[in-house]
């Protein structure tokens, strides 16, 4: 079995360092793009550099409480966001580790985030990683990081939490499981949780927070400032960097060159004819898929499912709710917290996007149905006719792979885009919110 | 050729046709309701003690043709999601009063939505399934167990008292007696039971009041004593995987020269296992033996004590090859895969595996699939230095 395509921690730290380069002498960008790859090259930066360091790095699936890592020196591998960084680096990386996975007997229909982690894994290509944590979430998948790490001899923890994650008996036992993952942290690194620090780390990730919605609200405004090049900023800065000052300064950075397009007038395009969410996933298997549907479409992507708050009605971060207790207030920033909103039924889900929907007044969302997520497929129809009774937001359906770009041709999604945009522009909805405009 | 069991053909007249049978429609001509149930952690008890029937919510013997459910659940999903949503569309299950289920697994979760969207019944509820087995998750288990009685005490006007729990605790406990008894009778050389029988006998216990299969396992267990039932096969196998409700599938199977005579699903010996411990206050008690009191299933993050509970129990019954069926899209059963072959490898004990659409029967393919298994274990058999 080959694996001159896969990539290693070395591969991508170089070709995210030559992408660097590259993007400061392409003209058009937004200026922040260069700040964009920064931070997802120096989230690579620092797992490759975090065992000289005498840090430890743990890989970790979704919802996981990342600012108690940061406090205690453990540097997260998100498997998903490995992913896509290694789409960034290099496409054909993902379909051949997906191929050592199948040779190892995990299922095709299994999710790509997690046959990708399996293949490069069984390669050695994957970080060197100290421990495996993970949690609850709206993906069974999760269960691989308990038997990856029975293979490889690596310890895990896993996160519970109750179904109905509000009432005050879950949120008591969420935060129990917090104590329970630091005293599995605290073993495994030898050292004790400094707690002074970590109401640093979440006074941080507070503000960052805040940053955020900042975003939202400038990203909102007709024409939309933000570029297809830097979509992606918010989601790295929240689920690589919370709790740091870097992450602060990059978001920052981003929301005074939004404010400046903002007052400036200058829109992602000159001719903003649609405004799309993306109601599952945005196209990590595509990273040039946004930029092409606002070339030939004039379609720019505004919002997306997995990088939404729930927020209150003023728009506010409302999780610090005693500074005083930083893993209460991380077990509600947790439920709160962007991608958190699909542990929950697809009626709930579709509420919080048609009321994004409305605030980024959106014209058009695309479900990415992912081949391997049980998720999508189970509550895709009931958000599609949501989004419609509830915004007037008709759906696109696409059936991807979030990571493999050969499961679906360009060609094949240019097709259903031509049709779709075409019936949207003619339907009654975008007329009124038109002429409302 | 042995003679049809006399109290089988009883179950599966009472619970024919599938699923608003005879004895359904006897229930519901009483005025009595019924609640569709969905997951092995739905704990029935707590149903019956509503004085309701509690009936799992499956599909049958034959294929379901999908006629518009893949339009509220996409095909990349588990069929038998799919199965159960299409009979559900087709109203084969309108005779039902509610639907419970859990957060076990993804696609329960969805179904239990798609259910509740698009064709809401008067009870719905969904509940916690732990994914870790101590002390913790047994507290907050229990919490939504509570919260189920309260909110089915709210819907029936009427309270489930403890000692209500505590008598249908003591019927549910008789079941699994019974049913345990048949799967000890099962490890003798020539079990009495073929491996699609015990399937069916174990559906119709979720398929009709318990006190009515109770009486009839009495029946099948003392038939089998007094005609000294016997099946003769030479080759011993073990089912492994996810719920098979089709049995026509585990009989192609048997139609070569082997016999299924134990399994690892949550409607086989799951279903029957241990003992809810009447010491305790009830809901307390019924949240330990869900959590803690049956063997590691595959939802369980931690899968270490699956594998060597299905090495341990292939031992214990003698098997000469584990046959591990997967419905597609069972995520949880893919990531057990490399570490089960490699367990019972190191165990030596050959495993054909399966992959399978819920619902569909052996076809040609899987029976070729099974006598080449099969004619392996004979080739083992004969030469044993070999293996």
């Amino acid at each position: 079995m080959s694996s001159d395509k896969m990539l290693s921690v070395e591969d991508i730290r170089g070709t995210l360092k030559k992408m660097k380069e590259g993007v400061k002498k392409q003209p058009g960008l937004m200026k922040s793009t260069y700040r964009y790859l920064d931070a997802v090259s120096g989230y690579v930066e620092r797992i490759a550099t975090a065992h000289d360091e005498g840090k430890w790095v743990a890989t970790h699936g979704t919802q996981q409480p990342l600012e108690i890592l940061e406090a205690m020196d453990v540097r997260g591998v998100f498997n998903e966001f490995w992913g896509v960084v290694s789409d960034i680096a290099r496409l054909e990386s993902v379909p051949e580790a997906m191929s050592v996975s199948a040779s190892l007997g995990t299922p095709g229909e299994v999710c790509s985030f997690f046959r990708n982690m399996d293949g490069l894994m069984h390669a050695g290509k994957w970080p060197k990683s100290d421990m495996f944590l993970y949690a609850a979430s709206c993906c069974d998948n999760v269960k691989s990081f308990h038997t990856l790490g029975r293979r490889y001899g690596i310890p895990s923890f896993g996160l519970d939490r109750s179904f109905t994650p509000y009432t005050t008996h879950a949120m008591e036992f969420w935060k129990n499981e917090y104590k329970r993952l630091i005293a599995f942290l605290e073993e495994q690194t030898g050292k004790k949780m400094d707690y002074d620090r970590l109401k640093e780390v979440v006074a941080k990730s507070y503000r960052l927070t805040e940053l955020h919605l900042e975003i939202d609200k400038l990203v909102a405004n007709v024409p939309c400032p933000l570029s297809p090049e830097c979509f992606s900023a918010t989601l790295v800065a929240i689920r690589c960097w919370p709790g740091t000052q870097y992450g602060i300064d990059f978001l920052t950075e981003v929301r005074d060159e939004l404010k400046e397009r903002v007052d400036k007038g200058i829109g992602a395009t000159k001719n903003e004819r649609f405004r799309v969410l993306w109601s599952s996933f945005t196209p990590f298997f595509d990273p040039t898929l946004m930029g092409f549907m606002q070339e030939k479409y004039g379609a720019v992507s505004v919002a997306d499912m997995l990088s939404t708050w729930r927020v209150d009605e003023n728009v506010e971060a409302n999780w610090m709710l005693d500074p005083d207790d930083p893993l209460g207030n991380l077990a509600y920033r947790t439920v709160l917290a962007p991608g958190n909103c699909q542990y929950s039924t697809g009626v709930d889900v579709a509420t919080v996007l048609a009321d994004k929907s409305r605030r980024f007044k959106v014209d058009a969302a695309i479900f990415q149905n992912n081949w391997g997520c049980k998720t999508g497929a189970g509550y895709g129809p009931v958000i599609k006719d949501e989004l419609m009774r509830q915004a007037k937001v008709p759906t696109l359906t696409l059936h991807t792979d979030i990571l493999d770009h050969t499961f679906i041709s360009r060609a094949d999604i240019e097709s259903q885009m031509d049709s779709f945009f075409e019936m949207v522009e003619s339907s009654e909805a975008y007329q009124e919110r038109r002429e409302v405009a | 050729m042995n003679a049809p069991l006399k109290a089988l053909n009883e179950m599966q007249r009472l619970t024919s046709p599938f699923p608003e049978s005879v004895i359904v429609k006897e229930w519901r001509a009483k005025g009595r309701k019924a609640i569709g149930w969905f997951n092995p952690y739905i704990p029935e008890e707590i149903i019956h003690a509503a004085g309701m029937l509690p009936f799992e919510v499956t599909g049958d013997n034959e294929p379901v043709e999908m006629q518009g459910a893949e339009a509220h659940i996409y095909s990349n999903s588990c069929s038998k999601i799919r199965t159960c949503w299409q009979l559900g569309l087709d109203g084969k299950y309108d005779f039902l009063d509610g639907y419970v289920s859990t957060h076990m697994c993804d696609q329960d979760m969805r179904l239990y939505e798609v259910w509740s969207y698009y064709k809401k019944l008067p009870f719905m509820e969904i509940i916690y399934a732990p994914r870790k087995r101590d002390e913790e998750t047994v507290k907050l288990y229990q919490t939504d167990l509570e919260g189920f009685r309260a909110r089915l005490s709210q819907y029936l006007i009427c309270r489930i008292p403890d000692q209500r729990v505590a008598d249908s605790i003591k019927v549910y406990n008789r079941g699994r007696e019974l049913m345990q008894k048949l799967y000890e009778l099962r490890k003798g050389d020539r079990p009495p039971v073929t491996g699609a029988e015990a399937v069916e006998v174990s559906k119709a216990a979720a398929r009709m009041p318990r006190e009515r299969f109770n009486e009839l396992m009495e029946q099948l267990l003392e038939e089998i004593k007094r005609t000294g039932r016997e099946i003769k096969k030479t080759r011993r196998l073990m089912l492994i995987g996810n719920d098979l409700h089709n049995t026509t599938l585990i009989a192609a199977l048997e139609s070569t020269d082997a016999v299924v005579v134990v399994d690892e699903m949550d409607i086989g010996i799951r279903r029957a296992w241990g003992q809810v411990d009447t010491k305790l206050p009830p809901m307390e008690a019924l949240a330990r033996h869900y959590v803690m009191g049956r063997p590691v299933d595959k939802h369980t993050w931690n899968s270490d004590e699956r594998l060597t509970f299905i090495g341990d129990l292939a031992e214990q019954y003698k098997v000469d090859g584990v046959v591990s069926q997967a419905v597609r899209f069972c995520t949880y059963l893919g990531w057990d895969k490399f570490d089960l072959r490699k367990h019972l490898q190191e165990r030596n004990i050959p495993i054909l595996e399966l992959d399978l659409e819920y619902g569909h029967p052996g076809g040609a393919q899987m029976r070729i699939r099974a006598e080449a298994f099969l004619e392996m274990l004979e080739s083992r058999a004969a030469s044993p230095a070999a293996t």
